[in-house]
């Protein structure tokens, strides 16, 4: 007996030594907070502790890894909890039909009108009412021109035989089928059964192609050697390119899909205040150029004054720095509502089966 | 002696905790799962078999197939790599044993992403094992070893194989050597012995660790999707799907019962074969 | 010849953890071997966050496995001496958590926590683990006292010892390894749970394995190869210590 409580005791002392050296020293403040939830790293670190410093205030980063999840629980706490949130423009559509967002006060935010309008006024947000573009992004195509023999031009070459068991695409419905659409000359968002059928039948002949499906890692796929050719978001790619500049970015000639991940104030937010300022903030020129060049980041800037503070090196990557003229084709992925959704779904379950 | 209904003091303490943060969430689900699905999420108060009608579809049945296939090679698996394991770990002497058993459970405790991490530096086409041969001469071209139903299995085997351990060793512990040597004594070969009194006697931790392995191999949802390319789908990849991207609570819910069903069920059939009256035999 | 079989096993339960180790100290991002570098460990000391997620995982394992500990095992002992009606249904109904997918799991706790106004914090955590935890003790200390001679117990209730007092000396002892063995599992469990830890945690108890998932989006992996590399080293230390005062403890006992 004694025995078996001087053992319980010995694993209880390991664990808690164990646990002290893993402890730091935390020390309670009273100062202004701020909770940001979003992916982990989505803001970086360096940009976090120049606005706990230049504005006195402690920020708390809560993580999520997938965006419908963190819709879901902003939505089980009604929109309080949390000050900022990033999160994708779809799931920020929903929140916002729901109710779940709060108003901003342009007042609080100066740097507001150096928002490169390209990026205002979209699907989610028609009146600017709620949101700051953080990250625009494109799903591009990037191939490794040493191991694919033909030359890729947009959507429909990725259904050459060519390239059998040997492209990296996203898992994820909406963008696929999406792209499938618009290579057949139809809408990104479209919902008539029967032209969905058209594009299951033309989705389905793509899967011999496919090597792997990836939605948060493709670029790992790509700079394995795995796949030589993969259709990836815009960040992802300029991972890509930023490791392998020999590889070519294609900009589909079919048109390009468009997402952006947005900043906004849900609408029980605990610390409005130091969230406008963290609008602001994020807004300015500088700020906004070194999130955009972060390593962990890797995004479109859409900050009209940044151009001056953007590097060399991130002008000259194709998947970041994209001619004005592209982007005038861009077409959104919207919420089509529960029906079509599910039919989406359907389709990519079957794609994925087959 | 007779035994009269009682019951003892230190279960309530479980009692309450099931039936608060066990019966009351599940029984949220059965709820659910006849419910029709709402507009963007959520679900109407209207009430409907519908979503449980929808899985008559074949491309549903193909899935539950596909997963019930790779649940069953994942068990096999593990127990033809996991038994001698558990076995031979028997015959050391006893301070070794636990030894032994921690050594194996240690990277259990680090994070599971992690160690897919290594698994998928290990086979990747630059990856360590593809270098390996290639700097060897054996192989021109690097093999494709992930993105198969292979490398899927791989993981599987690799997450599950402690509890199959675990379950097996705690059986061949308790086991009765003397039984074996009688055996041995009578004449019987070392293999015969081992197949007509060793694997009989050990056989309830054998089938409870069947048990524990099959029943979370058909929700691991993250194997399939980071070492399969995604390219195989799992009750558990659609379960999740379902809930998050479709936002289709109920069908979520009900596709979650039904393999809960099918789970129940096959203990049931483990507790007829193995004529065992607890599940406490799992172990 | 079985020396050989452990260590074989043993060695491919490893050889993912050795390539992670070795990839920790890899000066390249994405690529293969580059050479060597300890950038990804300052990096990760650099990071505050994750020092708070770890600390938070490592008491949340350790508090829903003691709990877990208490109830699974109280509930299993006392459940081998009683009969009552709805026993089968409860042993049945506290296995679930182990069969139901985490993410459904975790959905119904969201709804059950806001709907009844509880905010999520640790203590929600705490709650949802312990849940998922409590059948790896309950079933394997069950299994432990099927195989049990009840007359142990009985000859000392005859010899005038009461029934806790019976419990702690008699069938605490022999139902230890069981226990032990449960809390292993029980922890792992815990120690690598994403998505009911994402739904019931509330702003200020993240956990590392949420945060881990969550940094693929932005892929930095060798960070969390040298943090990987780190417990591993903890979960040797403390194997270590165990194995070191435990020994020191039967010396001491001994003379």
């Amino acid at each position: 007996m004694k025995k078996l409580v001087s053992k319980l005791g010995l694993v209880a002392l390991a664990l808690v030594l164990v646990m002290t050296l893993f402890t730091g020293c935390q020390q309670a403040e009273e100062k202004k907070e701020l909770v940001i939830f979003s992916w982990a790293d989505y803001v970086p670190s360096d940009i976090i502790d120049e606005f706990e410093e230049q504005y006195g205030v402690t920020v708390t980063y809560n993580y999520f890894t997938n965006p419908d999840e963190a819709l879901q629980k902003l939505a089980s706490v009604d929109g309080g909890e949390y000050d900022i949130v990033i999160n994708s423009d779809y799931t920020i559509d929903i929140a916002r039909k729901e109710g779940l967002l709060m108003e901003l006060d342009k007042s609080k935010i100066p740097n507001y009108e150096k928002l490169n309008p390209a990026y205002l006024s979209q699907f989610y947000d028609p009146d600017n009412l709620y949101t700051v573009p953080y990250v625009p992004g494109t799903p591009l195509i990037i191939y490794d021109p040493s191991k694919v023999d033909i030359e890729i031009t947009g959507y429909n070459s990725l259904w050459d035989e060519s390239l059998k068991d040997s492209i990296v695409l996203l898992d994820y419905d909406r963008v696929m089928i999406g792209l499938v659409l618009k290579s057949m000359g139809y809408s990104l968002n479209e919902t008539d059964p029967d032209i969905l059928a058209q594009a299951e039948e033309k989705l389905l002949a793509l899967k011999p192609n496919v090597r792997a499906l990836n939605m948060d890692t493709p670029y790992e796929t790509m700079l394995s050697g795995e796949a030589t050719v993969g259709l990836m978001f815009g960040s992802q790619v300029a991972w890509v390119y930023g490791e392998r500049p020999d590889f070519k970015v294609v900009y589909p000639e079919e048109g390009m899909g468009f997402g952006i991940d947005c900043a906004f104030i849900p609408k029980n937010a605990p610390h409005p205040d130091v969230a406008h300022e963290f609008l602001n903030f994020i807004c300015d020129p500088e700020i906004s150029a070194r999130i955009s060049m972060n390593e962990n980041v890797m995004a479109i800037n859409c900050n009209l004054e940044s151009e001056p503070y953007l590097s060399e090196e991130y002008l000259s990557n194709p998947a970041l720095f994209i001619p004005t003229e592209m982007l005038g084709e861009k077409e959104f992925i919207e919420d089509i509502g529960a029906e079509a959704s599910e039919m989406y779904a359907e389709i990519w379950n079957r794609f994925k089966q087959a | 002696m007779e035994k009269k209904r009682h019951i003892s003091l230190s279960v309530w303490p479980l009692y309450i905790w099931t039936v608060l943060f066990v019966a009351l969430p599940l029984v949220y689900v059965v709820v659910i799962s006849f419910l029709q699905r709402g507009d963007t999420w959520g679900v109407t108060d209207q009430v409907t078999i519908d979503n449980y009608v929808k899985m008559v579809d074949p491309m549903y049945g193909s899935i539950f197939l596909e997963t019930l296939a790779m649940a069953v090679l994942t068990t096999a698996l593990t127990f033809l790599f996991g038994y001698p394991f558990a076995y031979y770990v028997c015959k050391l002497p006893a301070r070794l044993r636990g030894v032994m058993i921690l050594l194996l459970m240690a990277p259990f405790w680090i994070n599971s992403l992690c160690r897919l991490n290594g698994w998928m530096i290990l086979l990747k086409s630059n990856g360590v094992i593809n270098s390996l041969l290639l700097n060897l001469g054996i192989i021109d071209e690097p093999l494709k070893l992930l993105y198969n139903f292979g490398a899927v299995v791989v993981g599987m085997v690799y997450a599950l194989a402690p509890f199959m351990i675990l379950s097996c060793y705690n059986s061949i512990e308790k086991m009765d050597w003397s039984v074996v040597e009688a055996a041995r004594d009578l004449g019987a070969s070392a293999w015969k012995a081992f197949v007509t009194v060793t694997l009989p006697l050990t056989m309830p931790g054998v089938v409870a660790g069947c048990v524990l392995v099959f029943v979370p191999s058909m929700g691991l949802f993250f194997i399939s999707d980071l070492m399969g390319g995604a390219k195989t789908v799992l009750i558990g990849n659609l379960i999740r799907t379902e809930l998050t991207a479709a936002r289709n609570w109920p069908f979520g819910a009900a596709l979650s019962m039904v393999m809960l069903l099918a789970t129940v069920g096959i203990i049931w059939v483990y507790k007829r074969v193995s004529g065992s009256k607890s599940l406490g035999d799992l172990m | 010849m079985s020396q050989l079989y452990i260590w074989v096993v043993l060695a491919v339960m490893y050889l993912p953890m050795l390539v992670v180790v070795a990839y920790s100290f890899n000066s390249s991002r994405y690529s293969n071997w580059e050479g060597f570098s300890l950038q990804w460990y300052e990096e990760l000391f650099n990071n505050s966050a994750i020092v708070d997620t770890l600390n938070n995982s490592l008491m949340l394992a350790f508090f829903s496995c003691a709990l877990a500990i208490l109830l699974g095992t109280m509930g299993a002992v006392g459940m081998a001496k009683s009969r009552f009606r709805t026993q089968g249904l409860l042993e049945n109904v506290s296995l679930i958590p182990m069969m139901l997918p985490e993410i459904i799991l975790g959905m119904a706790y969201l709804a059950l926590f806001s709907l009844c106004r509880v905010p999520f914090s640790m203590i929600t955590l705490i709650i949802a683990h312990t849940t998922f935890c409590i059948p790896y003790v309950f079933v394997s200390v069950q299994s432990r006292l099927v195989g049990l001679d009840p007359a142990y117990v009985e000859a000392a209730r005859d010899l005038g010892a009461s029934q806790t007092r019976a419990f702690y000396d008699i069938t605490l002892p022999l139902i230890a390894p069981a226990v032990l063995n449960g809390a292993l599992l029980a922890f792992a469990m815990s120690m690598d749970d994403v998505v009911i830890s994402f739904f019931v945690a509330g702003t200020n108890s993240q956990t590392l394995p949420v945060q881990v998932y969550s940094m693929l989006k932005s892929g930095v992996t060798p960070e969390i190869n040298a943090l990987c590399t780190l417990m591993l080293v903890a979960v040797f230390l403390a194997i270590g210590l165990f194995g070191l005062g435990r020994a020191l403890f039967k010396r001491a006992s001994r003379g």
